[in-house]
């Protein structure tokens, strides 16, 4: 079990390689970082520094070349393939830059999607959902299709549906990549405050410096290594 | 993931591109709707054939006839053996017979009251009558008992007429519609007395007389022109006719047959197998003993044969219908799962096992399947219905009310439909192994 002193996040050398022909690209050369279960951790850096794939290890899509990666006192890399879904709906939440929504569901069904294959009832589980739909912001929205929707509408469904399962940790891949100054503002609000209001451990990766530094701490990552790390006090965060 | 939500997901991921889903269900819809029908044909028809077959004669008796054919010269053509009790003992002998009667049959001028006819007159063992599927519809059976009692054909009446009458009130009713008279003069005879009169090559002549005890009924065409008395009483009238010259040589009748090497011989001998599978068999037995055998089973052999072509010419191509059915489910859950790559891995991602997925998909391919199958079934039905709507027509309503070409019974119904759902379920296998292999984070890039 895991103790509440321990970090949530460990990880240790981690080294991730692709390769790409016969040449060898290094995505990842050697990271090491702990993260404390409910601190919210932006990874800054260039593109194609490395932020995604180590935020795809981190949430068990990708597996890594080296090193060791303990989430929520699972070793992934014992965990068997089939097991990952269940270890990410147990405990991981992901928002992603283009929100991933399946363009035939409703908001309401998109949000409650991981209570499906949870297999929780219709009735509980749509109650669930209107509450959470409620709380990003959407009540009036519930039935329409993603089509329907402007792209921080979507977001604020895709922040829904990551925090449905009340997850130990939010992975959020660029969420504000495709919005504007004012949504952008927005949508991190939401993200931070329910995040907050649910105990959940955040990672977001940005390359807004402004977006960074609304994090507990940021690291900044380049050519596959942490080469930076910063961190701010914000008294409302507190 | 609950069943039903899997179903409902399913039953949705369907209707989102209509056009292709109905193209697929209308595939294994054809290839359903051909093997019912051609089933149902082929059931049907082995059943109204038994069915017609079984009015022209029993499907459970073999006759053996004593009929030797001559050639020119007046040699015997092939060897017949005898009909003797010997023979009767033989045959008694095999396996799968329930019953054997020797028989005579004679000809005469018979009287009725006034009126005058002509009777074919069948002697029997009386005590077997009852174990050879005869019927009556007025008074009773032969017994082992019974001497000068005869039981008629239902057709039998219509032979007398009397002389001083120019016409019969039934001379008006059709032939086709006569074994339907409720005015059979047949009936009248039961209870009468008939009269046969006879006369031997010497050129004698004696009258022997009967009690009608008893009516077959009209329906069975085989039976239904003869009279049938015990055996030992048509013997001596046989034994009267033949007079003298009988004793000494074969007597060579008007239509070119000759009597067995005896004139005691009988004339011909029924057997009564347990059911037609076995008269099949026994019928060949007894022709591979040296008899002359005959059943109307014989031509049952050949019927089931054609019976058997055609349902497998017409299921084989109903097969090939439902193999294409297959390939096209297969394309359109591979188009599917191409589409939706993206919508799997982002499905993955937020905790879809694979388990979830691979039912999914085997889902949406056996729904398919099964909607192929009811509608297969449903058209098949309807022209099952054409089908026998037309062919009743074509053949006239002589056939009865049970006559149908094509029939689908419960079974087939019931076949059809998991059968086509097993077909999607099947053609589903590999696209949903594909869908399970979708990795989630190279689904999610691509966009
Ligand atoms: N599946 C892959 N195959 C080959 N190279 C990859 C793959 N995924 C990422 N990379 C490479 O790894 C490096 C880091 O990529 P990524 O983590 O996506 O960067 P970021 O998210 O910081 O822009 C890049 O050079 C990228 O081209
Ligand atoms: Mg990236």
């Amino acid at each position: 079990m895991l103790n509440s002193s321990d970090p949530l996040v460990r990880i240790k050398e981690l080294k991730k390689y692709y390769r790409v022909g016969d040449e060898r690209i290094e995505a990842l050369r050697g990271i090491d970082l702990e993260i404390p279960q409910g601190e919210f951790i932006s990874i800054v850096g260039t593109s194609g520094s490395g932020k995604s794939t180590l935020l795809n290890i981190m949430s068990g899509l990708e597996r890594p070349t080296k090193g060791e990666v303990v989430i929520a006192g699972a070793r992934l890399q014992k965990v068997k393939e089939r097991r990952l879904s269940d270890f990410r709906r147990e405990n991981i939440g992901f928002i992603f830059q283009s929100y991933n929504l399946l363009v035939q569901l409703t908001a309401l069904e998109n949000t409650v999607l991981p209570l499906i294959f949870r297999g929780v009832g219709k009735k509980d589980r749509e109650k669930r959902g209107r509450e959470i739909l409620e709380i990003v912001g959407l009540s009036d929205r519930m039935y329409n299709k993603p089509n329907q929707m402007s792209g921080g509408q979507q977001q604020r469904v895709s922040i829904a549906r990551a925090l449905i399962n009340r997850p130990k940790i939010i992975f959020a891949d660029e969420p504000t990549g495709n919005l504007d100054s004012k949504t952008t503002e927005e949508i991190l609000e939401l993200l931070i405050t329910t995040a907050r209001a649910h105990h959940s451990t955040l990672v977001m990766v940005t390359h807004d410096p402004a977006v960074a530094k609304r994090a507990d701490r940021s690291i900044h990552l380049q050519d596959g290594m942490i080469i930076r790390e910063e961190r701010y006090h914000h008294e409302e965060n507190r | 993931m609950s069943k039903l939500d899997i179903l409902l997901m399913a039953w949705q991921n369907l209707l989102r591109r209509k056009v292709r889903t109905f193209l697929t269900v209308l595939g294994v819809l054809i290839g359903t709707t051909s093997i019912v029908v051609m089933i149902s044909l082929g059931i049907g028809l082995k059943e109204s054939i038994t069915q017609n077959m079984a009015q022209w004669g029993s499907l459970n008796q073999i006759t053996i006839n004593s009929f030797v054919q001559f050639d020119e010269e007046g040699k015997p053509i092939g060897e017949a053996k005898a009909l003797n009790d010997n023979a009767v003992e033989e045959l008694r002998s095999l396996s799968g017979v329930l019953a054997v009667s020797p028989g005579y049959e004679i000809g005469g001028e018979a009287s009725w009251g006034r009126r005058q006819g002509y009777i074919s007159l069948v002697g029997l063992d009386p005590s077997q009558m009852r174990q050879f599927e005869f019927e009556t519809t007025r008074g009773r059976l032969l017994e082992s008992e019974d001497r000068f009692n005869i039981v008629l054909g239902g057709m039998v009446g219509y032979n007398f007429r009397d002389p001083s009458k120019p016409m019969e009130p039934h001379d008006e009713i059709p032939w086709e519609d006569r074994h339907l008279d409720e005015h059979n003069p047949t009936i009248a005879m039961v209870d009468e007395r008939i009269t046969l009169n006879v006369r031997n090559n010497t050129g004698r002549e004696r009258k022997f007389s009967f009690n009608v005890i008893g009516m077959i009924d009209p329906l069975k065409m085989d039976r239904s022109w003869n009279a049938y008395a015990p055996i030992e009483e048509v013997k001596d009238i046989r034994t009267f006719i033949q007079g003298n010259t009988a004793k000494n040589n074969r007597a060579r009748t008007d239509n070119g047959y000759v009597q067995g090497p005896s004139s005691d011989d009988y004339n011909f001998i029924w057997v009564q197998s347990e059911n037609i599978e076995r008269t099949k068999d026994l019928s060949k037995e007894i022709r591979d003993m040296g008899y002359q055998a005959y059943s109307m089973a014989d031509n049952l052999e050949g019927i089931e044969e054609t019976s058997r072509i055609i349902q497998a010419i017409l299921g084989g191509i109903g097969a090939i219908t439902l193999f294409v059915a297959a390939i096209g489910i297969i394309n359109t859950m591979i188009m599917s799962i191409y589409e939706r790559t993206r919508e799997i891995g982002v499905m993955k991602v937020i905790g879809a096992t694979f388990s979830d997925i691979r039912i999914l998909f085997l889902t949406e391919a056996g729904l398919i399947g099964l909607a192929g199958g009811f509608a297969g079934l449903g058209l098949s039905y309807l022209l099952s219905f054409v089908v026998n709507k037309v062919t009743a027509n074509m053949f006239g309503p002589g056939m009865g009310a049970e006559f149908a070409i094509s029939m689908i019974p419960p079974w087939l119904a019931l076949f059809a439909l998991v059968f086509s759902f097993f077909i999607g379920l099947l053609a589903g296998l590999y696209p949903a192994n594909r869908a399970v292999k979708i990795s989630p984070i190279e689904a999610i890039r691509t966009s």
